[in-house]
């Protein structure tokens, strides 16, 4: 489970539970953290990332609203069952932030869109070779 | 909501070169608030003012819903507090100074002392004066978490302690905030070590309070603006202008209370954003004294 919040950055401008709340529907998504499988309780995930336990609680609600987990009364909170149409949008989502946030990095260093779109076919193809 | 800490136009004065002026805090019950400021700006004059070690000329004080410093005995029974510097007998043992902090306070849960003293490996029957100064900062919040208080009150606590400790120092302080509803009041001048943790900051700076917000407040509403055609003087603003200065043919401006739609009121002024840029916590403290200090015209 630590290495799903290894990316935990409180300096960005993203507010920390949100980035808790991606992580974990990453996680999600790829099957690392499986359907059924509990999510650090509160008090553990907010000693070990050292945040505010009301950080912890709102990324767990988010992730609730969106049925990405449940809590159950007493036990903690788990991963749901997520159909695999789901899993796809979900990772469809996430390729999407991973874009957006490469897009604003490279405006900030002056990097034009067709000079990200040739370096990914580069990349890609090295990748894909 | 009510306040775990509460002062209203607080004066304070300490020779002439030293003065609190008008201080109001309000500190929410159950939030852990950040208490910034460089140094020598009142962080812990102000913290011995709200625990009565000293006198305000003018101005009053309410923690907890009592009044300082009439109700100081029954406040301090509910209040966990770590001086700025360590005020334990050093020819103790370890266990004699759990024992003898444990006599001030009947809820003091030995059990969970332990839990703590094991977790921090400190040895039971060493002296404290051959402990080292990253074992004394473990030893003194070990002893206020244990009270299991409703507010804890901390003066620089990782202050000196290397980042290993200051790590599990704060890991404990959280695991025991997560339990209950304690309020924290925790000084620092380590602006990033706080980011993370508190969801209230109060910002001080030569005896004044600067501001005190919400963290996403802070963070999200503090912003650098990247601005071309800029107009030289500038009238009402639907944000507060904090800086600015000249960069080559633009200028940049720090902002406070900034949200997206302001865009158009620089188009009406005849002036075009080129970019507005966030600031993280450390960033917005330094460009919030750089204003304090020298205010943009």
């Amino acid at each position: 489970m630590g290495a799903v919040f290894r990316q935990i950055e409180p300096r960005s401008p993203i507010p920390l539970y949100v980035q808790i709340a991606d992580r974990i529907r990453i996680a999600v998504a790829t099957r690392e953290l499986a359907p059924g499988a509990a999510l650090p309780s509160v008090r553990q995930l907010a000693s070990q990332l050292r945040v505010n336990p009301a950080t912890v609680v709102q990324a767990y609600r988010e992730l609730e609203e969106a049925g990405v987990a449940e809590s159950r009364q007493g036990a903690g909170t788990f991963v749901r069952e997520l159909a695999e149409p789901k899993r796809e949008a979900e990772r469809q989502r996430e390729a999407r932030r991973l874009v957006r946030q490469l897009m604003q990095e490279a405006s900030l260093l002056g990097v034009t869109r067709d000079d990200l779109l040739g370096a990914l076919r580069v990349e890609m193809k090295v990748k894909l070779a | 909501m009510s306040n775990a800490i509460e002062t209203r136009d607080l004066d304070y004065r300490a020779g002439k070169h030293f003065e609190l002026r008008d201080l109001g805090l309000n500190v929410r019950e159950g939030s852990i608030y950040g208490f910034l400021g460089p140094n020598g700006s009142g962080k812990t004059t102000t913290i011995r003012l709200l625990l009565g070690m000293l006198r305000p000329i003018r101005g009053s004080i309410s923690i907890l819903g009592r009044s300082v410093p009439r109700e100081i005995p029954q406040i301090m029974a509910e209040t966990g507090y770590v001086p700025e510097r360590p005020h334990l007998y050093p020819y103790l043992t370890v266990a004699h100074a759990v024992r003898f902090h444990a006599a001030f306070y009947p809820g003091f849960d030995a059990a969970y002392a332990d839990e703590l003293r094991r977790s921090f490996a400190i040895p039971l029957e060493q002296k404290l004066a051959s402990l080292s100064k990253g074992e004394m900062g473990k030893l003194h919040m070990l002893l206020v978490l244990a009270q299991r208080p409703r507010l804890l009150v901390l003066d620089e606590p990782t202050d000196g302690l290397d980042p290993v400790v200051r790590r599990d120092v704060l890991s404990a302080l959280l695991d025991f905030c997560s339990q209950g509803t304690a309020t924290v009041f925790i000084s620092s001048h380590l602006v990033h070590e706080l980011e993370r943790i508190c969801d209230w900051v109060g910002v001080l700076d030569n005896g004044k309070l600067v501001v005190e917000l919400p963290m996403h407040g802070f963070k999200n509403g503090i912003k650098r603006v990247r601005v071309a055609h800029a107009p030289s003087l500038v009238g009402d603003t639907p944000f507060v202008l904090l800086q600015r200065e000249m960069s080559g043919l633009e200028q940049v401006w720090v902002v406070r209370g900034w949200q997206a739609p302001m865009v158009q009121w620089f188009e009406g002024v005849g002036a075009e954003v080129r970019e507005v840029v966030d600031l993280d916590l450390e960033e917005g403290f330094v460009e919030l004294l750089r204003s304090s200090r020298t205010p943009a015209s």
